[in-house]
């Protein structure tokens, strides 16, 4: 990354490329720069800005392991140009990077909490890291418990490695689909995520809830867990906004006065609902 | 009395007097060395451009449309370009080498760079924008006369400024008093200048001619903007329905950021060639007034409303600066008031959010 100018990305190599589902793929990738590549590290929560030359720029989330030196990943859901492109890539491609930015989960502050963490669809890509920053020090953190929903079985992220999640101590998977195709086995839930919200066995006044998913998922999530005694400071959401830059400056992202790519993208509940525009 | 005496004194140690020939000369030999921007008499408007003639300059100006923001955070330029196989070329291209210097730039412009330069450094630095800033040379001018959409006394941004600039003109009975306000300012003014007068007594009279010009200025601008506690006051007003009025008003076509000095937004856009892989990376301004700004991928929108997004800027400019960068984002230039197609009016809106009544 050259230092002096922000805006520059650098190559970055694809060294694997795992399918998800029909429509997402996750990328793992590495700096082609040696200095790059060891200077860069992330924290849970944090994003890149993926470069394809011609194509455009898109902020995404980082959603591998941050305990990982060798590489990161991305998984990338098809749905606009970026995206489109990143996805037709193959191994040993290259295309830019530049970040990491943002605040991420915060991890400090949740330490010694029960962690309860919330996702939907491609919402779980920003939390694969906070899961596995728990298995890697296991000893800082309360309970876990995992709740995501997909729209069908087929859609499900990660599903190779929830038998490795249930294996860390202390930890619950639970999982819910909108809906299962005709034919095909299914022995979780059906319906949506706030559904699992029953099964929840954390206590409210000591866990720390990390949300991220489509906005109307969050909402409902909000509204159910305020119900339930969770704290608004003690819930933390992942927010989407439209970014250029990552950097506050092409002032896109801003939510009242925050900037989602600086301040954010994870704020507390508490601080959304406090601010001038409204959120959902 | 010590004091008093201290400051004159070195108010008159940085001021000089120029003659309407000798501002000429002086504009004519920066222009040899820098490329000298200045507000120029067009057909129609007055328009910040590179000066050819300094007699082409219009020292009696009002508030141009576009401010000189252009000249330092571009309406468009380009980040990058690159070619096939993915080299990235040639990083500040568009980026001038040579020293500019903009001239005649009224209080609240001068304010408003002030303003930016906080948004191009807080954090990380936009080597677009420094490099042109550190470039440039700033020379304000004394306004010489208000527009009713002038506000700039409703936040301290005019028509009187102190700090910001390296050199500040004032037109005074056809001459011209010049004030250093830089070590920089002071070295083109003494290389390039002929001074007409450094008399104490003179420079004293013309420094009283500029307080009068100054005053009465200050008092032919009766419109303000109550500011008082205005962050309080949009804290309680976020479901205001004057909101909902606005939108029935309020064209959203961007006019008003594209006029105003301190917006700034912006959107990256990568433009190839007919090879489909060569080409370059661009931004140009962008408007949070518009519909597609707040647009994700998938077609969401968090601001698809209109009354969200004339919201979003009033509550940037008069809210939100203050909190990323502790300074007001508007400086009352009024240009989103006189550009505006529907003549919609940040002043009326905050006296209608105060409850006042709004004269039409």
């Amino acid at each position: 990354m050259s230092s002096s100018n922000p805006y520059m990305p650098s190559m970055v190599k694809i060294i694997d490329v795992t399918e998800e589902t029909k429509d997402t793929k996750t990328i793992k990738l590495t700096f082609v720069d040696d200095e790059v590549r060891n200077k860069f590290s992330f924290k849970p929560g944090q994003f890149n800005m993926l470069t394809v030359l011609g194509v455009g720029e898109a902020p995404l989330s980082i959603s591998s392991d941050p305990g990982e030196k060798e590489y990161f990943s991305h998984t990338i859901r098809r749905v606009g140009n970026v995206t489109g492109a990143i996805t037709k890539l193959c191994v040993g491609d290259t295309f830019g990077a530049r970040g990491p930015y943002g605040n991420g989960w915060p991890m400090d502050k949740i330490q010694d909490k029960n962690i309860l963490i919330i996702a939907g669809g491609i919402g779980l890509a920003p939390l694969r890291p906070v899961i596995y920053s728990i298995k890697n020090e296991r000893e800082n953190y309360g309970k876990m418990e995992i709740l995501y929903g997909a729209r069908t079985p087929g859609d499900c992220l990660y599903r190779r490695e929830y038998d490795e999640w249930k294996k860390i101590p202390h930890t619950r998977l639970l999982l819910t689909v909108d809906s299962v195709p005709e034919g095909m086995e299914w022995e979780h839930d059906v319906g949506v995520v706030t559904l699992l919200f029953d099964k929840i066995s954390l206590n409210p006044t000591e866990t720390a809830v990390l949300i991220c998913g489509p906005e109307i998922m969050m909402k409902f999530s909000v509204q159910k867990l305020l119900e339930m005694g969770f704290k608004d400071k003690d819930i933390y959401l992942s927010m989407e906004r439209r970014m250029n830059c990552g950097i506050s400056k092409c002032g896109l992202c801003q939510i009242g006065p925050k900037f989602v790519c600086q301040d954010g993208p994870v704020f507390s509940y508490f601080e959304l609902c406090n601010l001038t525009e409204k959120i959902f | 009395m010590l004091q008093k005496e201290n400051e004159i004194s070195v108010l008159i140690e940085n001021s000089r007097l120029l003659s309407p020939n000798g501002m000429n000369e002086f504009i004519r030999k920066l222009s040899a060395y820098y490329e000298v921007y200045a507000p120029i008499k067009g057909e129609k408007l007055v328009v910040f451009e590179k000066v050819e003639n300094p007699q082409d300059i219009a020292w009696d100006y009002e508030t141009t449309q576009i401010s000189p923001k252009k000249f330092l955070h571009k309406p468009f330029e380009i980040l990058f370009s690159f070619e096939d196989g993915g080299k990235i070329i040639n990083e500040n291209k568009d980026v001038v080498e040579k020293s500019q210097i903009l001239l005649g730039l009224h209080p609240c412009d001068v304010r408003a760079i002030e303003i930016l330069d906080k948004v191009f450094t807080k954090r990380y630095e936009d080597p677009y924008y420094m490099k042109r800033r550190k470039n440039s040379i700033i020379i304000a001018l004394t306004c010489s006369d208000a527009h009713e959409a002038c506000y700039c006394t409703s936040f301290g941004t005019g028509p009187r400024i102190d700090s910001g600039f390296d050199l500040l003109i004032t037109t005074l009975g056809g001459n011209y008093l010049v004030e250093i306000g830089s070590a920089r300012g002071r070295e083109i003014l003494s290389r390039y200048a002929d001074a007409l007068s450094t008399d104490s007594s003179i420079l004293m009279e013309y420094h009283r001619l500029k307080n009068a010009k100054l005053e009465i200025i200050e008092n032919k601008i009766s419109s303000k903007m109550d500011t008082e506690d205005i962050a309080e006051l949009l804290e309680q007003n976020i479901n205001h329905p004057l909101w909902e009025n606005l939108k029935e008003e309020c064209l959203a076509c961007g006019s008003c950021t594209i006029v105003c000095p301190t917006c700034y937004c912006f959107t990256i856009i990568d433009k190839v060639d007919l090879t489909l892989k060569s080409g370059e990376r661009q931004r140009v301004w962008d408007s949070c007034m518009l519909l597609e700004f707040a647009e994700v991928a998938l077609g969401v929108n968090f601001r698809s409303e209109r009354a969200a997004r004339i919201k979003q800027r009033v509550y940037h400019k008069l809210y939100s600066f203050e909190h990323q960068y502790y300074i007001r984002g508007c400086v009352g230039c009024g240009r989103c008031i006189r550009f505006c197609l529907k003549k919609i009016d940040p002043r009326k809106i905050i006296a209608e959010l105060r409850g006042e009544p709004i004269e039409q």
